[in-house]
């Protein structure tokens, strides 16, 4: 039973890994037919992926509603949202516009979809700024630098501190906006590629060990 | 089956986009959108209901997304083509939905294995020419001739901030010396890159907020009836029903913000 | 002194939250017309790049960003999608983003009223369907793209369309562009643009504008448009002023007060600690 259970997906593990790895490297007819297969068949197995997140979404919210856990009836919208996106997408046969009009699947994007999305994660903006009002202390020589190079990045980015600069600082004849081009094309480029680089070992390394079945969380408990 | 061609026909036609519906869009945006702003003043059941909404209506835009732009095409056209070797990728996708039953859970590996096998694959080449050896070939470029003065003082800088930010990532000895320097210096580097990012991301969210308020100045016309004024207003009332019923009973505790 | 000082650095932060409604809105009602100077040097780099480009040149674009940054990223892909066909270029247009269809529908929907009335769907540009794993639809992209994108949104054959004319894989494009809030643009990096020595541009948030400094600097990327500062320089390289550019008079006040806080409670902290 192990070998259906554990080597056999391993060995498909190794065996996809190895061959979509050479095929990268190695331009030959053959490796380009093995990917024009397998890209084929990532996008099938891929689009179901998701469902995991659908289903689990549906179940924890289920359990909530049967339990009458307190606040289940917010759960009910849950599902009602679902079925704002489905169902005139099954009227309207996945077409959000009808010519030059818009269909029902169109305007639940746009009206719906559209206003939750962009809200909820605009919200943060509220957030970030009472957190540098309460949170952004120069402590430290570091912190001080963190700071310096965060305001001439809020400074120089806007017209209207630009103009403040160029009143401050105009006589220098040094444009805020030069400093934020300096910024993000010298020093900025240094300390990200080296975080790059410290990620690109950890991903190889991981990846590696993927391929080769020592890395296997993601499979589970026997 | 006429009649439920019929019924079909009458219910379809419930869903045709009018005037009057996109009047309705504009009250239903401005509605969820300010439910949701309302959490700010503090937790409430208009801002719950709309963030339970948001869950299903994400979930179900990609529901539907995948459903008419993969599965039908790529599953069941194919399928009805007689190509049934989509058969296999398709059960490979459905094994995934067996983690759901403890007993038989081990089937999803199957689907799991060829994703990660898959995805571990591609980033190999990924890390190893794009983020690595061209970052490297990117830092001595500037040093290969052809460059001008400040630009190989800059390219010097970006070589000499890297290395000591190599340091501090890579040393897990004790640091001492030199190398305790070079790990410092590297230091002042990223926070050059953090402030920068910090800096950048308060725009960037300023900008999802304008957005937002762009949206509810549209609806605040007359075209939409008011519909943001209304709705701030009512949400006004409520708070402020609530605490006078709050003061009443507990004597106006509120929770501190 | 002291105690009204400790006081203000515990200010509610619900006012601080109505200051920024408040300097956010207020440019929207009234709009100040601050002019927007200083265009950055990425955004420009596009901007030539495609004017360079000969016309009838295919132009990919990936637009891959959902409502979550709309505001930021939608004015971007419509001053592309402008700025190409005004060049009489070719576009493909699709979608590695589930939440980015509605975004695209509504270009299309633009596209006939008021982006360029005179272009020809299946001629002068075509719009491709959603697929789910980035990473297999670029490596294929490569190879052929007919195994993939056989078919338009609707359904239609795509490889006989006059706009896909000589277009077989990547390597008979002349630009990539993609336009996320997402990670989507380092893949495009790596499996096109390095890959196929194809050249790539992008437009991202203003959050995740820094990370891609190495690859502007290695050529990797010909350009990048950052936020909503980059979507307003890019409106104005192409004379035509449009959401990106109305959004940078609230930006200005917001970022004033945020200065203002930072300041004002870093000085506060200072009195008390020293005074």
């Amino acid at each position: 039973m192990t070998l259906i259970k554990k080597q056999i997906p391993l060995l498909i593990c190794f065996v996809v890994g190895f061959l979509t790895l050479s095929s990268y490297y190695v331009p030959h007819p053959v490796s380009e037919k093995y990917m024009e297969g397998i890209n084929k068949w990532e996008n099938i197995v891929f689009g179901f992926a998701f469902l995991l997140g659908l289903l689990s979404l549906f179940f924890s919210h289920y359990n909530k509603i049967r339990r009458r856990v307190p606040g289940w009836g917010y759960s009910i919208f849950v599902y009602i949202g679902f079925l704002m996106m489905v169902v005139p997408a099954f009227v309207s046969w996945g077409q959000q516009l009808d010519g030059a009009s818009l269909t029902s699947l169109g305007w639940a994007y746009r009206f719906v979809f559209n206003a939750l999305s962009g809200t909820m994660f605009s919200v943060l903006a509220f957030y970030i700024v009472s957190t540098a009002y309460r949170a952004f202390r120069i402590k430290s020589p570091q912190a001080a630098v963190l700071f310096i190079a965060a305001l001439i990045m809020i400074i120089g980015k806007v017209p209207l501190g630009q103009m403040m600069w160029d009143g401050a600082l105009g006589w220098t004849n040094v444009l805020v906006a030069d400093i934020v081009e300096w910024l993000m094309s010298v020093p900025v480029v240094a300390g990200r590629r080296g975080i790059m680089m410290g990620l690109a070992v950890g991903a190889i390394v991981t990846a590696l060990k993927i391929i080769f079945g020592i890395e296997r969380q993601y499979m589970g408990k026997d | 089956m006429e009649f439920l061609a019929n019924i079909w026909q009458w219910f379809a036609g419930l869903f045709t986009v009018t005037p009057g519906w996109m009047i309705f869009g504009g009250w239903m945006a401005a509605g969820l959108t300010l439910c949701i702003y309302s959490f700010l003043y503090k937790d409430n059941p208009f801002f719950k209901v709309a963030e339970h909404l948001y869950l299903g209506a994400g979930m179900g835009w990609v529901f539907q997304v995948t459903f008419f732009q993969t599965w039908k095409p790529r599953v069941w056209d194919a399928l009805m083509d007689g190509q049934f070797v989509v058969l296999i990728p398709t059960v490979l996708g459905l094994s995934l939905m067996t983690q759901f039953f403890p007993r038989i859970s081990w089937i999803s590996r199957y689907g799991f294995t060829f994703i990660m096998g898959y995805g571990a694959g591609l980033v190999i080449p990924l890390e190893i020419t794009t983020n690595f050896l061209r970052q490297i070939g990117g830092t001595i470029a500037p040093f290969a001739g052809g460059a001008g003065f400040w630009a190989m003082v800059n390219g010097a800088i970006i070589a000499f901030g890297f290395i000591c930010v190599l340091f501090y990532f890579f040393f897990s000895v004790e640091q001492k010396g030199v190398v305790k320097k070079a790990s410092n210096i590297g230091i002042y580097f990223l926070m050059l890159y953090f402030g920068a990012a910090f800096g950048n991301t308060v725009m960037g969210r300023f900008s999802l907020l304008y957005g937002r308020f762009d949206d509810l100045y549209k609806y605040s016309g007359s075209g939409y009836f008011y519909a943001t004024h209304v709705v701030l207003g009512l949400l006004v009332a409520y708070f402020v029903l609530d605490k006078l019923v709050l003061s009443k009973k507990n004597g106006g505790q509120e929770p501190a913000h | 002194m002291k105690s009204t000082l400790e006081k203000f650095l515990k200010i509610d932060r619900r006012l601080i939250f109505l200051a920024l409604a408040i300097v956010l809105f207020f440019p929207i009602v009234r709009p100040l017309g601050l002019p927007n100077k200083n265009l950055g040097k990425d955004v420009v780099n596009i901007y030539n790049h495609i004017e360079s480009l000969p016309a009838g040149s295919f132009i990919l674009m990936s637009l891959d960003y959902d409502p979550a940054t709309r505001p930021e990223l939608h004015p971007q892909a419509i001053a592309l999608v402008k700025h190409s066909f005004r060049l009489n270029h070719r576009i493909g247009i699709f979608t590695l983003n589930a939440g980015a269809t509605g975004m695209i529908e509504e270009i299309a929907e633009r596209i006939p009223k008021d982006i360029a009335p005179a272009k020809v769907y299946g001629k002068d540009y075509v719009i491709f369907p959603y697929q789910p794993k980035p990473q297999a639809v670029m490596t294929q992209l490569g190879i052929d793209m007919y195994a993939i994108y056989d078919k338009d949104r609707n359904g239609a054959p795509t490889r006989e369309m006059e706009v896909m004319k000589g277009i077989h894989s990547v390597k008979d494009m002349s630009l990539g562009i993609c336009v996320t809030g997402t990670a989507l643009l380092d893949a495009w990096v790596a499996y096109v643009g390095d890959k196929y020595n194809f050249p790539m541009a992008g437009g991202v948030t203003a959050v995740s504008q820094p990370g891609y400094g190495p690859y502007l600097q290695t050529g990797q990327l010909k350009g990048l448009i950052g936020g909503m500062k980059g979507a307003a320089d890019y409106e104005s390289l192409i004379n035509e002023l449009d959401k990106g550019t109305s959004g940078i008079d609230s930006l200005s006040l917001a970022h004033i007060l945020v200065i203002i806080l930072i300041v004002t409670s870093n000085i506060i902290m200072l009195v008390l600690k020293y005074f």
